[in-house]
């Protein structure tokens, strides 16, 4: 039975019900850091602790939250993560704080993560709400690298900074900047949404966009 | 529980306890990380610094940083304002100042290089900066901070710094950031005016 559950949160959050693809969720953050594989990476790493331990203690809490604060705690409780995030990140990685920038602290307006404890930690136990923040997590930060992968290796030839096509080839610079990122995204969700099965549509009802 | 949930108190209570306990968290790993990250914006001013006179320095050996810019700068002060004077082999560079000014969204703060006689800008970096990322924040970027080296700043009018195509201009300036390029542009200009005032009556011998 908790095997099943688990194995359920993951299909749900890394494919079936994908926060970027299925919910039209952190699609501002998956247009601005996903000019580098480094970044979508550790941005992805970000997003998925981020949204775990959130998760986990809106879930630990929701029996003592009066109903009607519930929306001032999370936002307090995910502000507090997003802090902890930037403060490491600028302590023990000071060339990728700099890289992030002001996306780091973003984070906290990240939908994904208000939209999973709003609909899933509020309702369920620690334990599975926390594995449902991986799972959404690491959805977000798959699709992140996928779009990456192409925008980087097309825009400036590279893999995670290594340069992998030589000097024949020609630099697609609009990869890089916003367009790119655009094209790209609209690409993914296309291919994403024809492989899923269409009978789905349906629960797509009521969502938000950030 | 649902009659305490409910009550006028119970809410306030567990709000404050809430923002209390996160409150304390983060001030406990601000306080044990405040020195690694005081010590990452020393070494990033030390590069600044000596990015600013082109030395070569590795970017990732903060041992080295260090090294270097104890060997080739020497910090001292005219009217209050930390200007460091910077030798390579026995030779003097110049002098690096402070550049502040605002952008488009915040205040940009930066160091500027120039020779010993004034009279050539040797380099401009920025330390921090508000402007909007992949747009002004390009300013960042090597090619646009590499044009600032070797300047005359021997002009006529004080405009030492102009963008092409402009008939007297130097540097280029950055599509589609036009505010941002122009904010650097004046404070570059008038901050490198003021430092000249600054250093006139000065003697500078020895420092």
């Amino acid at each position: 039975m908790a095997n099943k559950k688990v194995k359920k949160i993951f299909t749900l959050g890394l494919w079936q019900d994908n926060p970027i693809y299925r919910q039209i969720l952190g699609i501002c953050s998956a247009l601005a850091v996903t000019n580098l594989m480094l970044n979508s990476l550790v941005m992805g790493i970000g997003l998925i602790f981020v949204t775990s331990f959130s998760e986990l203690t809106v879930s630990i809490l929701r029996n003592y939250t009066p109903k009607h604060i519930r929306m001032m705690v999370q936002v307090l409780i995910i502000s507090s993560f997003v802090i902890i995030v930037d403060i490491v990140l600028k302590a023990y990685y000071p060339s990728m704080s700099k890289a992030l920038g002001p996306y780091v602290g973003l984070i906290i307006t990240n939908c994904i993560i208000m939209g999973r404890c709003e609909s899933y930690a509020q309702n369920n136990k620690p334990l599975y709400s926390f594995l449902d923040g991986i799972a959404s997590g690491a959805g977000y930060a798959i699709i992140l690298l996928i779009i990456a992968f192409f925008r980087e290796l097309l825009g400036f030839g590279s893999i995670f900074g290594i340069q992998v096509l030589g000097e024949w080839f020609t630099k697609w610079t609009i990869m890089v900047m916003a367009p790119g990122a655009f094209f790209m995204l609209g690409i993914v969700i296309w291919i994403a949404r024809s492989l899923l099965p269409s009978e789905e549509e349906d629960s797509l009802k009521g969502e938000a966009v950030s | 529980m649902k009659n305490i949930k409910k009550s006028f108190s119970y809410p306030i209570i567990f709000m404050i306890l809430v923002t209390a306990f996160f409150t304390l968290v983060l001030s406990l790993l601000n306080y044990t990380t405040k020195d690694v990250i005081a010590q990452n914006a020393q070494i990033d001013e030390w590069k600044t610094l000596l990015y600013v006179f082109d030395v070569d320095y590795p970017n990732d050996n903060d041992k080295k940083i260090e090294e270097l810019y104890k060997e080739h700068l020497k910090p001292f002060k005219v009217d209050d304002i930390t200007i460091y004077g910077a030798e390579k082999d026995g030779k003097k560079l110049g002098y690096a100042f402070p550049v502040e000014g605002n952008g488009l969204w915040g205040t940009i703060k930066g160091y500027a290089a120039v020779d010993e006689n004034l009279n050539t800008l040797l380099g401009v970096d920025f330390v921090s900066h508000s402007e909007t990322p992949g747009l002004g924040g390009r300013i960042d970027e090597m090619w646009f901070k590499d044009q600032f080296r070797n300047i005359d700043l021997d002009r006529d009018n004080k405009n030492y710094l102009e963008y092409r195509p402009a008939a007297d201009g130097n540097v280029d300036a950055i599509t589609g950031a036009t505010l941002t390029s122009k904010s650097v542009k004046n404070l570059l200009n008038q901050d490198i005016e003021e430092f000249k005032d600054l250093m006139k009556g000065e003697d500078l011998n020895g420092k």
